[in-house]
């Protein structure tokens, strides 16, 4: 009998091991194929958008994560320097903004108070190179039809909102005295999964977090003191959302889970969203009919009549955890 | 973004004379610079003037309409509109209602 018990005990053990080593060897697999091709992140200043760009290269994000990547793709953060809106806004501060208020030049400072949100990785462009990267902002929306203003969009369109910009450069800034400065060549995330050696992973709550999106989804303020108020979903989130006792965070609806995966998805759909404005927004309305004494309106062709009328009463609600609309 | 309420007399043909009762609602926030002038830039924006619609609040909307006293049929429509930019709104929501009178 004792031995039967050691060799059931004996069989429990392997079969433990076996289940065990099978993702190990899965992920070590993986991490050969990553050592043949690795995802470096390297941080340094960077004198071209091209080197900009190759520094986090990140379309090599989407060969191990091609989904996320696909959705990203079509994402907003994908063009936010070279969506119209964006092109415009900050061609009128460089334009309007810095010449003709504030009689300022065009330098990384000052560009920054727009990229640091709109293209992270212009925190790493040469002093230059930002300059640069400003004037062709200006020539892409003010000559968006002629041939240099396209050939500026298309060089501009390789900045915007990445997978380092949220996964690194700005995953742990809200609470830097704390965590520290991000590190070089890491990639935060909230499960801190094992890449199979691709990158360096580092688990942080700090991106599952409202206050992560309101970095940049707020009132910005610049290192000298300057703020910026592109939106202000902060604001009312914050102060009318939070305090009235909500608790959902922007990821909860802004990174709806989807699939068999329950992975979080990277559309990050918002006003642009047809379907998402429908979810925030509630109409209920009621029509009540009825006839009005005869000879209390004016100006009516009879009034002996008794006058046909109505009340309208719309309600309308708002089920977002933000004010709508949002600038 | 806007609620649109119009009432029309469908047995107008001309669609001038047929609009009965418009009206409009707008929820929008106005941008203002330290000296609590309007603006538009973001880096001249300061503070806010809101007049948006607030998260987790519901806001009634009522409309009295008095017609013609020779007014048989109107159709009444509600309409929920969101402008992301620019002149065009998305249609959010819509309700429409027919009633029909007894004339005197």
């Amino acid at each position: 009998m004792k031995a039967v018990t050691v060799l059931f005990r004996t069989c429990m053990i392997l079969g433990c091991i076996m289940l065990f080593t099978q993702p190990g060897l899965a992920a070590k697999k993986k991490s050969k194929q990553a050592d043949k091709d690795p995802h470096t992140i390297v941080t340094k200043e960077a004198n071209t958008i091209d080197e900009l760009v190759e520094m986090l290269d990140e379309k090599k994000c989407g060969s191990c994560h091609p989904k996320i990547y696909r959705e990203w793709e079509r994402s907003w953060h994908a063009k936010s320097v070279v969506s119209p809106g964006s092109l415009k806004g900050v061609h009128n501060f460089i334009a309007i903004g810095l010449p003709k208020e504030w009689n300022k030049p065009l330098t990384k400072a000052e560009l920054l108070k727009c990229l640091d949100c709109h293209a992270p990785i212009a925190n790493y462009a040469s002093e230059e190179l930002a300059v640069k990267i400003g004037n062709m902002i200006v020539t892409a929306h003010k000559e968006k039809d002629n041939p240099a203003g396209k050939k500026a969009k298309k060089a501009l369109e390789k900045l915007n909102v990445g997978c380092v910009s949220c996964h690194n450069l700005k995953a742990i800034s809200v609470a830097r005295g704390l965590r520290g400065d991000p590190k070089k060549g890491a990639i935060y995330g909230p499960t801190g999964a094992n890449s199979g050696g691709a990158h360096k992973t580092i688990q942080t709550v700090d991106i599952t977090r409202s206050v992560f999106c309101m970095q940049c989804h707020g009132k910005y303020t610049a290192p000298d003191g300057e703020t910026i108020q592109c939106n202000t979903l902060s604001g009312s989130f914050q102060n009318a959302y939070q305090n009235n006792g909500g608790t959902e965070t922007c990821q909860d609806c802004h990174m709806e889970k989807s699939g068999k995966s329950g992975r979080k998805s990277h559309l990050f759909p918002g006003g642009h969203d047809l379907d998402m404005v429908k979810k925030g927004l509630g109409l209920k309305v009621n029509f009540a009919q009825y006839r009005h004494l005869p000879g209390k309106i004016k100006g009516v062709k009879n009034d002996k009549a008794w006058v046909p009328s109505a009340v309208v009463t719309a309600f309308v609600e708002n089920k977002a955890g933000h004010r709508i609309p949002d600038g | 973004m806007v609620l649109e309420v119009t009432a029309r007399n469908l047995e107008e043909k001309d669609p001038k004379k047929q609009v009965l009762y418009s009206a409009e609602k707008t929820w929008f926030e106005i941008g203002v610079d330290m000296d609590r002038d309007m603006r538009y830039g973001a880096w001249q924006i300061k503070e806010i003037i809101d007049l948006t619609l607030p998260p987790s609040q519901t806001q009634k909307v009522e409309h009295l309409m008095n017609f013609d006293t020779d007014t048989e049929e109107v159709e009444i429509e509600v309409k929920l509109l969101y402008y992301i930019s620019g002149g065009k709104g998305d249609v959010v929501y819509t309700e429409k209602k027919q009633l029909t009178y007894d004339i005197d």
